[in-house]
């Protein structure tokens, strides 16, 4: 079965088995930041954003994908130019194994693309199907607090150039 | 999984949802956020109709009586709305909130809930305890009935092949109807033990109506119906309200898991209905 489908702003056309899970393709299609874990839908470190909702695509079938917007972590920054989450994750210290970063990411963008004043509560609320076990909570809490005020910083000095 | 399937359809109408259903020549199934169907493990499916990139079934609307909600709306669009507002928009609003995670939130659907039932799901509890009517849609006829002919007679064996579950329709509750939620569960994540939904309506000091569903404690939904009638028309009280809740807790059939036992479950029935009859009645107070 052929898959067409938009993965970090290319178009893929993907050759899939038609009961392939999403997690499945992308990870076939080069995107290793989609982790497997629980593959029930209980941990969240397979999530991607699927036309901009976060999702566990281990308990999405691919086929459900056709048309859509896939982003991935490979499609928020990479290591000489990080995203603002991802530097903020960095410098917070939210990341020891690492397993649950990019599911965690995902979700964090997602909630700062609705919501660019995030209180801890909407934090909490909205990482609340990641799960970590090595950071404990805490220290993911600030990453996204900080990066909210980080990226509210470069808006504005971006306002002010114009 | 799903291990003779060869096919997806992605309709973008009902109309077109609906004529896909009802080919004859393959076995069809509908899916929308796709989680029921991860759990189920169908083989015997062939072909899949997609229903996520239907437009017309995703919406919150208001109109006079009723909220509108469509079925393939996301329960998190449910739990984040501003539009559900009173005691229906509460309950509505805390029951989606409580559905796993964000992440599945966003894949599970008011419809969806509804059409798969299992002993965990939330709304359908909160469809029953508001008295919500479902539209069916079958192309264009469509058809409204209300909610516990679909829990009665389960969704699967009530639709025809061609037919979808469209829109589901909750009256407005006013001033006077106070509404509770509850569930235990041992992560926010898990399936749940046992959930509770009550609406309760007061009218000149005197219980009006009075709605008690269960679910999770017992394997599918259920209405307390003995005692709501024990509570209908009564001045409200303490006594009264754990009178009612023992009542209840008797009249189910409890199920028990690895998670808990029956006897567990029955304990802590009893005080959640309490509990849960007494917020709403407080509620219904102010």
């Amino acid at each position: 079965m052929k898959l067409n489908t938009k993965i970090n702003g290319k178009a893929f056309c993907l050759e899939i088995q038609p009961n392939a899970t999403l997690m499945d393709v992308l990870r076939q299609a080069g995107m290793k930041s989609v982790k497997f874990g629980c593959g029930e839908g209980s941990c969240g470190s397979c999530a991607v954003m699927i036309d901009g909702r976060p999702r566990n695509s281990c308990i999405t079938l691919a086929g459900c994908a056709e048309g859509a917007e896939i982003l991935t972590v490979e499609g928020m920054g990479n290591p000489e130019n990080p995203h603002v989450l991802q530097k903020a994750f960095v410098d917070t210290g939210s990341t020891q194994c690492g397993y649950c970063n990019p599911g965690s990411l995902i979700a964090a963008k997602a909630l700062l693309d609705k919501n660019p004043n995030p209180t801890a509560e909407d934090v909490k609320d909205a990482l609340d199907g990641n799960l970590c076990r090595c950071t404990g909570y805490v220290k993911r809490i600030d990453a996204v607090l900080q990066a909210a005020a980080e990226s509210k910083k470069t808006t504005k000095s971006t306002r002010g150039k114009k | 999984m799903l291990k003779k399937l060869t096919q997806f359809y992605h309709p973008k109408t009902i109309e077109e949802a609906c004529l896909f259903l009802g080919n004859k020549e393959q076995k069809t199934a509908i899916i929308a956020g796709g989680t029921s169907e991860a759990l189920r493990q169908d083989n015997s499916i062939e072909a899949l109709v997609d229903i996520s990139q239907v437009k017309e079934l995703a919406y919150i609307n208001k109109d006079t009586a009723f909220f509108r909600i469509g079925a393939g709306t996301p329960v998190q669009d449910i739990y984040k709305s501003a539009a559900l507002t009173g005691p229906s928009g509460n309950l509505l609003k805390t029951a989606a909130g409580k559905i796993g995670s964000t992440l599945l939130r966003n894949s599970i659907t008011a419809g969806g809930n509804l059409a798969a039932i299992f002993p965990w799901s939330d709304m359908p509890l909160v469809y029953m305890a508001l008295d919500a009517e479902i539209v069916c849609r079958k192309g264009k006829p469509k058809r409204t009935v209300p909610v516990q002919t679909i829990i009665d007679q389960k969704a699967p064996q009530f639709l025809d092949k061609a037919e979808i579950i469209a829109e589901i329709a909750i009256p407005c509750y006013g001033k006077g109807t106070g509404t509770s939620f509850a569930k235990l569960v041992k992560t926010a994540n898990d399936y749940s033990m046992a959930t509770v939904a009550t609406r309760l309506s007061i009218k000149n000091g005197l219980i009006e109506q009075v709605r008690i569903a269960i679910n999770a404690i017992t394997a599918s939904p259920v209405r307390c119906l003995e005692a709501e009638k024990m509570l209908t028309g009564q001045k409200p009280g303490a006594e009264l309200l754990a009178a009612a809740a023992k009542k209840a807790a008797d009249s189910l059939t409890i199920r028990k898991d690895f998670r808990a036992s029956r006897e567990y479950r029955k304990e802590v029935c009893e005080v959640m209905i309490r509990r849960a009859l007494g917020e709403a009645l407080e509620k219904a107070g102010k």
